[in-house]
């Protein structure tokens, strides 16, 4: 009785643990946290993928902004609803060097025309599988929707979120980078 | 030591209580809120349970971590299926709280018999979705016939379901097809026992 008391308490000092160093690594919130503080996001911005018009683009292209790059559906409702938020930070903040970049696990053609619905205001590629699977590298491990990755000037990638990223904290976290 | 158990036994049922109305927080605008975290080593002096239950009252809210409830996809959408007669398969989703299917992204295909017709999927509750406008959704458990022709008792049968849906916390999981292979019982048998597509863990059942 008593160690399963014991390790009751560990347990809840462990949770306590975990989520204080969740807080402090900026990684909280309803967002995943894969731990380890800062890490490259070299294999990010090395992917190819094609725009809504077909043509290839490499995230790469961004680099030496503060690049928000947001893994997307259609199908995914409150990707959507987060969307119109994005469209306003890019026209808000992109003279800073704010640079959003969707990624949709979608088809093309249902990625034009949400594209067109809400007048987005940046790049969205098309992925399939494989970008979910380069989500998942990225610590999306349910692979679910939207998952949202900040990369700073440096190529170094400073939050990884799933789930929305609500528009305070994500003009708290560019915020400090640009 | 006596006042432990009492303690003990308030730090876990908030821990429970916190844990599910952190999912229901994370729906309001996420945020931070540096003051516990900042204040929480300085408090390294007081009693144990009672830190622990006074950081995790000033933490989770804030914190509200999906991360520690977002369940894999075939477990927030558990599949599973029985011969429920000699040419009928009865299809089951158990979806977990806090979760919800489409019904209108439901799809079946059967291999080893043919589906006679169409399965009549029951109603789900109306959603008025901001995009998708009125969808319906099912959440606990959602039970489909499937009429099957060309189906013979003791043959195995492999039902596939897609599936697609979401977490209320504002999180999507990408469709999904989850297969089971279940026999038909003979003319007037019982039932055949359910067949889990993702067995590993039994909690949705029983």
């Amino acid at each position: 009785m008593f160690s399963r008391r014991l390790l009751l308490v560990l347990g809840a000092l462990a949770s306590v643990a975990a989520l204080l160093a969740g807080l402090y690594f900026g990684r909280a919130g309803l967002g995943f946290d894969g731990g380890g503080g800062r890490r490259d996001a070299a294999t990010l911005l090395a992917i190819t993928l094609p725009d809504t018009a077909g043509a290839p683009q490499t995230l790469g292209q961004w680099r030496g902004k503060v690049l928000v790059v947001n893994f997307w559906a259609t199908w995914c409702s409150p990707c959507r609803e987060e969307m119109p938020e994005f469209v306003r930070a890019q026209a808000d903040l992109g003279a800073r060097g704010l640079q959003f970049v969707g990624i949709a696990i979608d088809s093309p053609d249902k990625v034009r025309a949400f594209v067109d619905e809400i007048g987005l205001n940046y790049p969205s590629l098309v992925g399939g599988h494989g970008a979910m699977e380069l989500s998942k590298t990225l610590g999306n491990r349910l692979m679910a929707l939207p998952f949202t990755v900040v990369i700073d000037r440096q190529g170094a990638i400073v939050h990884t979120q799933l789930g929305p990223l609500r528009d305070a904290q994500l003009r708290s976290i560019v915020g400090q980078l640009l | 030591m006596d006042s432990l158990p009492t303690s003990n036994g308030s730090v876990r049922k908030r821990q429970f209580a916190d844990g599910a109305a952190a999912v229901t927080a994370a729906e309001r605008p996420a945020g931070r809120r540096p003051g516990p975290v900042a204040a929480a080593p300085g408090r390294a002096q007081a009693p144990v349970p009672t830190l622990a239950l006074a950081l995790l009252l000033a933490v989770w809210p804030a914190a509200a971590p999906a991360q520690v409830k977002l369940l894999e996809n075939e477990r927030a959408f558990a599949f599973a299926g029985r011969g429920l007669d000699d040419r009928t398969v009865e299809a089951r989703f158990v979806v977990a709280d806090g979760y919800y299917l489409y019904r209108d992204k439901l799809r079946f295909s059967v291999d080893g018999a043919v589906l006679a017709a169409a399965p009549t999927l029951p109603p789900g509750k109306v959603k008025d979705d901001e995009f998708f406008g009125k969808v319906e959704t099912y959440r606990g458990m959602v039970l489909v016939k499937l009429p099957l022709d060309a189906a013979a008792p003791g043959r195995p049968v492999t039902i596939r379901a897609e599936s697609q849906g979401c977490a209320d916390v504002g999180v999507c999981y990408p469709p999904q097809v989850q297969q089971i292979t279940v026999t038909l019982p003979v003319a007037g048998g019982k039932p055949s026992v359910p067949v889990e597509a993702a067995p590993e863990k039994k909690r949705w059942f029983n």
